[in-house]
Parts: C-alpha cells; structure tokens; sequence
C-alpha cells in the first residue's frame, strides 16, 4: 500500500473525484491462497481543509486497486483534497491534490 | 411469525430511541462495528451494522450493476440518490465475509459513489442506506459472476 492517485476537477460547485489507491486488498483467505500476507485499505478519508468530503469503511472485498468515483459540493479551484489510508495493519499514508 | 416480528420491531425502535446519539461524523465502521465485519451472511452483517431496524425497499436509490460479470475480481457498482442519506453500505453472499464496504456520508453531500468489487461466485448484494431520519432503505440485486475473483 502506499500510491494513490488523486484527480479531481470542479465545475459550477461541484467537484469531481477520481481516486485510485494502490493496494493488493487481499483479505485473508485470498492472501493464503496466493502466499502472501493479508493487506487490505480498511479506511478512506478525504478532507478539504478540515471539513469531511468523504468517508468510507472498506474491506478486502472491494477490488484491486480500488478505483473510486465520488462528486462533492463545497470546495473550489486550487482548494487541496487530501486522501488519507489507513490499512489492516493501521499503518496510514496521506496524499494530497489541488483541485483543478 | 409475523406478529413476534413486529415485537421485536418495536423493541428496537425503542431501544434506538433511548440510545444515546454518537458523533455521525469521522466514524470507523471497523472499530465502531466489529462484529459486522466478521458477519459470513449479509443478513447477520446487516443485522450487526444497523439493528433490526424495518428495512424498507425502494426505488430512490440507483444502483448500477451489471447483470453478468465475466470478471469476479472486478465488478463495477455505481451508487447514487437524491435522498438525505447518512450512511450506505454493500454486503453481498459470495465471499467469506458480507460486509465489503460502508460509506458515511458528509454533512450536505449527496450519494454518488462508483467504485469495483469482488464477487467469488454468483450472488445477490444487497444495499442498505440510512437516511438521516434513521429509515432504513435497502435494494438488492443478484450478480452472476461467471469467473471468480478473490483468487478463487
């Protein structure tokens, strides 16, 4: 775990999101079927300076990288959407972007 | 049957009631909901993530999905609606666990969620969405899934 890649592009106040997150999500089964260890994002954060744009509890059953699509209200060009991982083994990675 | 469902109905609601209100926002459903996660049938985990609440199914929510995966390790889902949600989640029966993913929803933001899953076999997932007038709405939709994914 670790990459992400972040695009996000406003237009008339809305603004939208392109998230991908590098990470194998293998949950345990699938982890020791491919003799690997378990690693999967359980907790997606994404923040415009402190205010919550969006949220969400994952698990190793979301695929592979997860590509994720969102839109939100409330930010504007050259604000910064930061990303924030968390994974199963509570290590946490942090990225950010300017909005275009 | 039905009459001891209502019971049990009322009961929750009233527990619900009584139940002090937690902070909705910046909430880690693993922590705040383990039991969920560990949960094989998407019943059970619903059940452990929401309470036995009334599940009300509906319309509102569109739920895009295709009917026929060819590819189980990645399976698209795009979620979205106009209703006042607080929190959405996915469960589905065809891997170990049910609970694959949960979104709260910020404070003025609309559903509006695409993302990919993976599906080991041919199941039904199933949507739940708490409104933030605590109604609980699900939709369901069965995915045929024609290689697994997981590895499997």
């Amino acid at each position: 775990m670790g990459k992400m890649k972040i695009k996000a592009k406003e237009k008339d106040g809305v603004v939208k999101v392109k998230a991908m997150f590098k990470s194998l999500m293998a949950d345990k089964e699938e982890a020791e079927k491919k003799k690997i260890e378990a690693e999967f994002i359980t907790y997606i954060v994404g923040k415009v300076g402190d205010k919550v744009v969006f949220e969400a509890t994952t698990s190793g059953f979301m695929a592979e990288n997860p590509l994720i699509k969102f839109s939100f209200t409330g930010a504007k060009k050259g604000d910064e959407l930061s990303f924030t991982l968390t994974d199963n083994h509570g290590k946490t990675v942090t990225d950010k972007k300017k909005i275009k | 049957m039905e009459r001891r469902k209502f019971l049990n109905l009322g009961l929750v609601a009233a527990a619900a009631v009584l139940a002090p209100m937690t902070n909705l926002h910046a909430v880690d459903f693993r922590e705040a909901k383990p039991d969920a996660w560990k949960a094989e049938k998407s019943a059970d985990a619903i059940k452990a993530m929401f309470g036995d609440g009334e599940l009300k199914p509906t319309d509102k929510i569109k739920f895009v999905a295709p009917k026929l995966a060819e590819n189980g390790g990645s399976i698209p889902i795009t979620l979205s609606t106009d209703l006042d949600i607080e929190t959405i989640a996915l469960f589905q029966d065809a891997n170990p666990r049910a609970a694959t993913v949960v979104f709260s929803v910020p404070e003025g933001q609309k559903v509006d969620y695409s993302f990919r899953i993976k599906m080991r076999q041919t199941a039904v997932v199933t949507i739940i969405a708490k409104a933030k007038d605590g109604t609980l709405y699900t939709l369901a939709k069965e995915i045929d899934v024609s290689i697994g994914g997981c590895g499997g």
